[in-house]
């Protein structure tokens, strides 16, 4: 009996075939979200070329794009970490949070008048590194151990820290931490611990450095370190980990803090190159878009900075559109939200095979499976 | 669309005696069935007859089919692609397997139980009502009404009656096994399938089920499939016993004994065939003294157990599977906890160590489930090659990925692995070449003792001989094997002594010898050398005296 959709024996998993389907993907949602721009009485085509050209053609679209995919793409980094050890870690927006507040706390620290005072910035940034992400390594970290050590659920936990988190930012950024004026948000950070902006002429700092960086090394854990192997055993079968003599529980705390820790850099990147000050609302849910960049680079560390690049660009561009074309920029947000489950769903392409002849056979369908009521 | 209750549904009524051979009547035939994971054969040209108001029993090792079977009693392979059924099954004059058959009506009238209690999470009440309103609308006193029934059928009403409005989880694990029982029941069907009923639930839980099945077989046609020989005797009519795929007999329980279906299970006829050289065993190498483990629900499994292996010797242990043997092994590798007694390798006590130290010290473990414990599917050959030993192939902080290549190519190479390159993944071998991947990196890693668990479970004529060649290499090579097996072909082949199992014991180590399988057999199912069949009580009388 051929069926519309019949279950291929072995998926096709090639480079090309993922290409392929990603690309099909993306295509199929500018074709629906064309629909869209039709409604407002634009042309689909101005509005994607307003979309893509201040980001990807302009300097100062460009230097956007990289403000906004230097935290995205730590973010996705950090739940390639976990996620691919077995640890459903969603608590982004909660560690972006506490390592944005943890960099903010040693700034002021170091502002002249203070009780530190200045430090030089090749001693300031690598003991920014290190607090934001033990901070919010240690934050993520609480959860692995309940998950290893009490068999709690990691996804609830993780998505409830995020409130917690962002209450404690409220607070800080409302009393202990709040700058003498009307705003809740603290003073701004000195300059001596701003990020170096990268190009001439644009707002583009040195996060996106380290966020390479960090694809760098978290493509050295995962594909040439035993450690990394360890945690992929244990991601992809546990029964299997245990077997082979790896501490499962101690793996899963391990994903949990360099998840957490990754999550707080990009908080310390967005504070220190972008921000420069702490306030409330300053995670915006880029802890949540960051893991849709992770799904959409499949959880590879390398395709993660051109995905970032390519979502920090489309909000650029959304916003250009908006003033060119004016067109709203939340069709950006459909655009993007299509993509993602585009590109989810025509993964299903490559494990059932398509038989468009079963649609023009005449004969009727099979009637096995009538729900009955 | 309504549908009114099936017509024939109503108690069938039952005008002969359970002993009354000549008027069984065929309620389910099974013709020439056969049935496919995939390009896997489970199932081989079944031809077998239900008959009503019977019970009858699948009975077999792990992996031989019988679950399969039951699944295609309700069509429940259907929720799952690549499985397909040839073949016929005649329900009232009707083939289960044809495309119209209207699956929800064939579920109402073929009712399963599962293995695992699967209560829904609403109220007692509900988790009956649920099933019958899909079916049929009843006024609120009758439906009152059928949800007492099936609970009184099912011997809970007692129990709950009091308090129907909270949650079927609340209840215990009998409980809630008998609670899907009553709403199997209540649905009316006219056979109940069983899939092993009882093997998640503790000894007096088990026997209200067993009691309670004995009871049901008046009103329906009961299917139950077990691998344990008690439960068969204690509530079966007929007896079915299925290997690899096949029925290799079938019986009337009145015909029939455990030691006679102990042997049908593990195979008769033995071809000593694998060419076993003369060596003498050297020093103990693994030494296990009085063990006692437990299982999750805290039976325990292992109890009290003793053995020696030498090094260059496979000692054997033989058992109905579910007698302590896969516990044994796991404590053994501090897999599971051990409760009491001790391990030694090399006379140094290694009990309590970490599962990883145990590996380290010279203890390799080639596991039963190959593709669930033994490798990771989802990622290469050449990663599944270093699998236990990933610390040993690294320099410092970094893999040595050239290491663990060359020690996948030279095991591809060495054990004859069909595979089309190391970066495969290992999930896309056949059975047989994963399960020379794993027992080839067992045995290069350089342990001391290997255990080794049904190691050729479920693989074909071909790969069962180089599986057996190369524990037979291993054994050439000094290393001290303990093979646990349910296959006595397997065993009489390569083992230099035989430990029999029976309930988390030792019953006796023989020698490996054609006119020792009527003995081995007898103890398999717990009837010691030299004793006679006599009942189950006198039997755990037996028992008993043997380990005072």
């Amino acid at each position: 009996m051929t069926r519309l959709f019949e279950r291929r024996l072995t998926p096709l998993d090639s480079p090309l075939a993922i290409f392929t389907t990603t690309t099909t993907a993306f295509l199929a949602a500018m074709l629906v979200t064309s629909f869209l721009f039709l409604s407002y009485g634009a042309s689909p085509f101005q509005a994607y070329f307003a979309l893509f050209h201040e980001p990807f053609a302009t300097l100062r679209g460009f230097g956007y794009a990289l403000v906004r995919a230097s935290p995205l793409a730590l973010i996705a980094l950090g739940t390639i970490v976990s996620w691919r050890s077995g640890f459903m870690y969603l608590g982004f927006e909660g560690s972006f949070v506490i390592g944005a507040a943890a960099t903010g706390w040693l700034a002021l620290l170091t502002a002249p008048g203070s009780r530190v005072g200045p430090l030089p910035f090749f001693l300031f940034l690598p003991l920014a590194i290190s607090l934001a992400f033990a901070a919010a390594g240690i934050w993520a970290g609480l959860v692995g151990l309940v998950r290893a050590r009490l068999g709690g659920n990691e996804v609830l936990i993780s998505l409830m820290s995020n409130y917690v988190a962002i209450f404690i930012l409220q607070y800080l950024v409302s009393g202990p931490m709040r700058a003498p004026g009307s705003l809740p948000e603290t003073p701004l950070f000195p300059r001596a611990t701003w990020l170096p902006f990268i190009l001439h002429g644009t707002r583009a700092h040195a996060g996106i450095l380290i966020a390479i960086i960090a694809a760098g090394l978290v493509w050295m854990l995962l594909q040439k370190m035993p450690l990394g192997y360890e945690m992929i055993v244990t991601g992809f079968n546990p029964f299997a980990a245990r077997y082979a003599g790896i501490d499962v529980g101690r793996r899963l705390v391990l994903a949990a803090f360099f998840a957490g820790g990754l999550g707080g850099l990009a908080g310390m990147v967005e504070v220190l190159g972008a921000q420069h000050r702490l306030m409330d609302g300053i995670s915006g849910g880029v802890g949540f878009v960051g893991i849709i960049v992770a799904l959409l680079a499949r959880l590879n560390p390398l395709a993660v900075i051109p995905t970032a690049f390519l979502y920090g660009g489309m909000s650029v561009g959304a916003d250009a559109m908006q003033r060119r074309a004016s067109i709203p920029s939340s069709i950006t947000f459909i655009l993007e939200s299509l993509a993602v489950l585009f590109v989810l769903a025509f993964d299903a392409l490559r494990y059932y095979k398509v038989n468009l002849s079963v649609l023009w056979r005449r004969s009727p369908p099979p009637v096995a499976e009538q729900v009955s009521k | 669309m309504n549908h009114a209750p099936p017509p024939s549904v109503a108690v069938p009524v039952v005008t002969h005696k359970a002993t009354d051979a000549e008027k069984f009547t065929d309620k389910v035939s099974i013709r020439n069935l056969s049935f496919y994971y995939g390009a896997h054969k489970a199932l081989k040209d079944i031809n077998i007859s239900l008959y009503q108001g019977k019970v009858t029993a699948f009975i077999g090792p792990s992996g031989c089919g019988k679950s399969t079977l039951l699944r295609i009693l309700n069509r429940m392979y259907d929720l799952y692609p690549n499985q397909r059924a040839d073949g016929e099954v005649i329900f009232e004059g009707e083939n289960i397997l044809s495309p119209k058959q209207d699956l929800n009506l064939l579920r109402a009238r073929i009712g399963m139980v599962f293995q695992k209690p699967t209560p829904f999470p609403m109220s007692i009440y509900e988790n009956i009502a649920f099933g019958i309103r899909l079916y049929e609308k009843l006024p609120r006193a009758e439906l009152d009404d059928r949800v007492e029934t099936s609970l009184r059928r099912a011997a809970l009403w007692e129990e709950v009656k009091d308090k129907l409005t909270s949650n079927g989880l609340s209840l215990s694990g009998g409980q809630q096994q008998r609670l899907c029982i009553a709403r199997t029941v209540a649905i009316k069907p006219e056979v109940i399938l069983f899939d092993e009923p009882c093997s998640a639930l503790d000894p007096i839980s088990t026997a209200k089920i067993e009691e309670l099945i004995d009871e049901l077989k008046s009103d329906y046609t009961i299917v139950i499939v077990t691998h344990k020989l008690a439960e068969i005797m204690e509530c079966a009519d007929r007896v079915t016993v299925m290997r690899d795929g096949r029925v290799v007999a079938t019986r009337t329980i009145d015909s029939t004994g455990e030691q006679e279906l102990t042997q049908l299970m593990v195979g008769r006829e033995v071809n000593l065939r694998a060419d076993k050289s003369a060596q003498k065993p050297g020093a103990p190498v693994l030494q296990i003294k009085e063990l006692r483990v437990e299982d999750e629900t805290g039976r325990e499994k292992v109890r009290g157990l003793s053995l020696e292996v030498h090094a260059g010797e496979i000692l054997g242990v033989a058992g109905v599977d579910g007698n302590g043997q896969s516990e044994l092994a796991e404590a053994v590798l501090q897999l599971r906890k051990i409760k009491s007694g001790q391990v030694f390798l090399n006379g140094i006590d290694v009990t309590g160590l970490s599962v990883a130290r145990t590996r380290a010290a010279g203890i390799s473990y080639v596991p039963a489930d190959r593709r669930h414990v033994g490798s990771v599917t989802q990622m290469s050959v050449a990663d599944n090659a270093i699998l236990g030993s990933q610390k040993k192939y690294a320099w410092g902080l970094f893999r040595s990925i050239s290491g663990a290549r060359k020690s996948a190519e030279s095991l591809v190479t060495r054990f004859g692995i069909r595979s089309s390159g190391i970066d495969l993944a290992a999930g896309k071998l056949s059975g047989g070449n994963l399960q020379k991947l794993i027992l080839g990196r067992e045995i290069v890693r350089g342990s001391a003792a290997l255990i080794v668990e049904h190691p050729t479970r479920g693989l074909d004529v071909g790969a069962i001989e180089s599986v057996w060649s190369e524990l037979l290499q291993a054994r050439q090579e000094g290393k001290a094997i303990l093979l646990i097996s349910a296959e006595l072909d397997e065993l009489l082949n390569l083992a230099d002594r035989i430990a029999v199992m029976f309930e988390g014991r030792i019953m006796a180590v023989v020698e490996p010898a054609a006119d020792s399988v009527e003995a081995i057999g007898l103890m398999m199912a717990g009837i010691p050398a030299g004793g006679t069949l006599t009942t189950a009580a006198a039997m755990k009388e037996t028992r008993r005296d043997e380990t005072l």
